[in-house]
């Protein structure tokens, strides 16, 4: 959700429609119904490999994070952009992640609950440019960082 | 009922930032660090007079005081410790390359490269240079007013440096911060400005002077300062004088909490000396980035709370709500 406000002020205009409304152009893949293929020019949190270290006085928890993209350029320049859309959603997912850090919400009440700690993560690790047809893709993967309170 | 604390582990933090602060070499004051009045300042913007250094890398400061024992009794057992010597040295590796950041990193003084005359006879230290320009009143810490004629000679880009003539002064001279120490008088006119810290980039230039990109850190230029172009900067590996100052590093961990080393009087332990990195670590012959090296010395101060002597101060603000 950090991500998801810093996006609508970084770049307002990256928007997808999702159940009929309109939101910033950032999703989870798993809070959101199985797709055959990934949306273009949307950022997509997928999670993937956990650890775990108990021996601290609060327990940390690092959980990597892979963001998706994907674009094939604008209608308008016929998709010849689709290198500079690439880069634009680059320089934006660089914008967003910092500060890297952010304050640790529950989501199991209603409205979400800051809770003590803050949720932080490392610099990002850029994978090659993934070309497919006209579509050019790129996976970032970022390790989050959280500690655990007490009751959870 | 939700929690209102937390077990706080070990700090996590990404980087360090440095700060400077001139020691007045004369009457040898330093620049404390109050972290119950600073501790929560912006990184981006330090409490006067402290000046950031940007941020560095492979910071490890070590403690080499000797502790011995005070043996007493037959067979001789320790009746309690005594503190034989009281020293301390950190290294660290500057990011970027600046006039501080190079001054410090250099064992010996740091001078500018002043713009050479025409035809002037050549030196290692930069030739005999251009005349200087007397700055007019009204001037600032950012804009500095010369006359039209005056102003021409500099271009956008350039950078300056403004301090007083050298008419023969002997001991410590620079302002704000001291650049050199002068046994003897030296004959070169320009001297005090090759050495002074008090420089900065011109950003723009008008008919009535030059806006620069950032304020001169001696601020508003006093009486009898003269303006002079700036083409570079030249340190010497020898020399007597040792450049001090008083540092402070500063982590922030991932839970706001801060972590301050504040050492009142450091002086450099070494000499000038790089580090070459390769951006690409598997084409270690390709474009290399190359990093000052600081290694220090702490030298004491006597803490007025209780006249104790010491060279390091350690502070910890730790995270809201984090159990102490």
């Amino acid at each position: 959700m950090a991500l998801r406000a810093r996006l609508s002020t970084v770049n307002p205009e990256r928007t997808i429609l999702l159940r009929g409304a309109t939101r910033p152009g950032i999703i989870v893949e798993e809070a959101e119904a199985p797709m055959s293929q990934l949306p273009n020019d949307v950022f997509v949190l997928r999670w993937l490999g956990l650890g775990v270290d108990t021996d601290l006085p609060a327990t940390m928890a690092g959980e990597q994070c892979e963001i998706l993209y994907q674009t094939c350029g604008t209608q308008s320049f016929g998709g010849l952009d689709r290198g500079r859309a690439l880069s634009e959603m680059d320089e934006e997912l660089l914008a967003i992640i910092e500060p890297f850090h952010t304050a640790k919400l529950n989501y199991a009440s209603t409205p979400p609950a800051t809770m003590l700690t803050q949720v932080f993560w490392d610099e990002p690790a850029f994978s090659p440019v993934s070309i497919q047809r006209d579509r050019m893709s790129r996976a970032t993967t970022v390790v989050v960082y959280s500690y655990q309170e007490q009751g959870e | 009922m939700s929690a209102t604390w937390f077990q706080s582990p070990a700090p996590v933090a990404r980087r360090v930032r440095a700060y400077f602060a001139p020691v007045n070499r004369s009457t040898q004051s330093t620049v404390l660090f109050d972290p119950s009045q600073q501790g929560h300042f912006s990184l981006d913007a330090p409490p006067a007079p402290w000046i950031s250094l940007g941020w560095i890398q492979k910071f490890t400061r070590k403690s080499l005081s000797k502790n011995a024992p005070l043996m007493a009794g037959i067979p001789a057992a320790p009746l309690e410790q005594i503190r034989e010597t009281l020293e301390a040295q950190l290294c660290c590796e500057f990011l970027s390359w600046t006039k501080l950041t190079m001054a410090l990193a250099t064992g010996s003084q740091h001078m500018n490269v002043l713009a050479a005359a025409s035809g002037a006879t050549a030196s290692a230290d930069g030739a005999q240079a251009v005349p200087a320009m007397i700055p007019e009143a009204g001037s600032s810490a950012t804009q500095l007013l010369l006359a039209a004629s005056d102003a021409a000679k500099f271009q956008a880009g350039s950078m300056v440096a403004v301090d007083v003539d050298n008419t023969g002064q002997t001991g410590y001279v620079g302002s704000p911060v001291a650049g050199a120490y002068v046994r003897q008088a030296i004959a070169d006119v320009d001297y005090i400005r090759r050495v002074t810290f008090n420089v900065a980039l011109v950003a723009a230039v008008s008919s009535s002077g030059l806006m620069l990109a950032e304020p001169l850190p001696g601020g508003i230029p006093l009486a009898g300062d003269k303006v002079q172009a700036v083409m570079g900067f030249v340190d010497r590996e020898g020399g007597s004088f040792y450049q001090e100052w008083s540092a402070l590093f500063v982590l922030e961990g991932s839970q706001g909490e801060r972590l301050f080393f504040h050492y009142p009087r450091l002086q450099a332990a070494s000499g000038a000396e790089e580090t070459v990195i390769p951006l690409n670590s598997k084409h270690q012959n390709g474009q290399s980035r190359v990093l000052l090296n600081g290694r220090f010395n702490a030298m004491p101060v006597t803490d007025p709370l209780d006249s104790e002597r010491v060279v390091c101060y350690r502070s910890f603000l730790p995270a809201a709500n984090a159990l102490v």
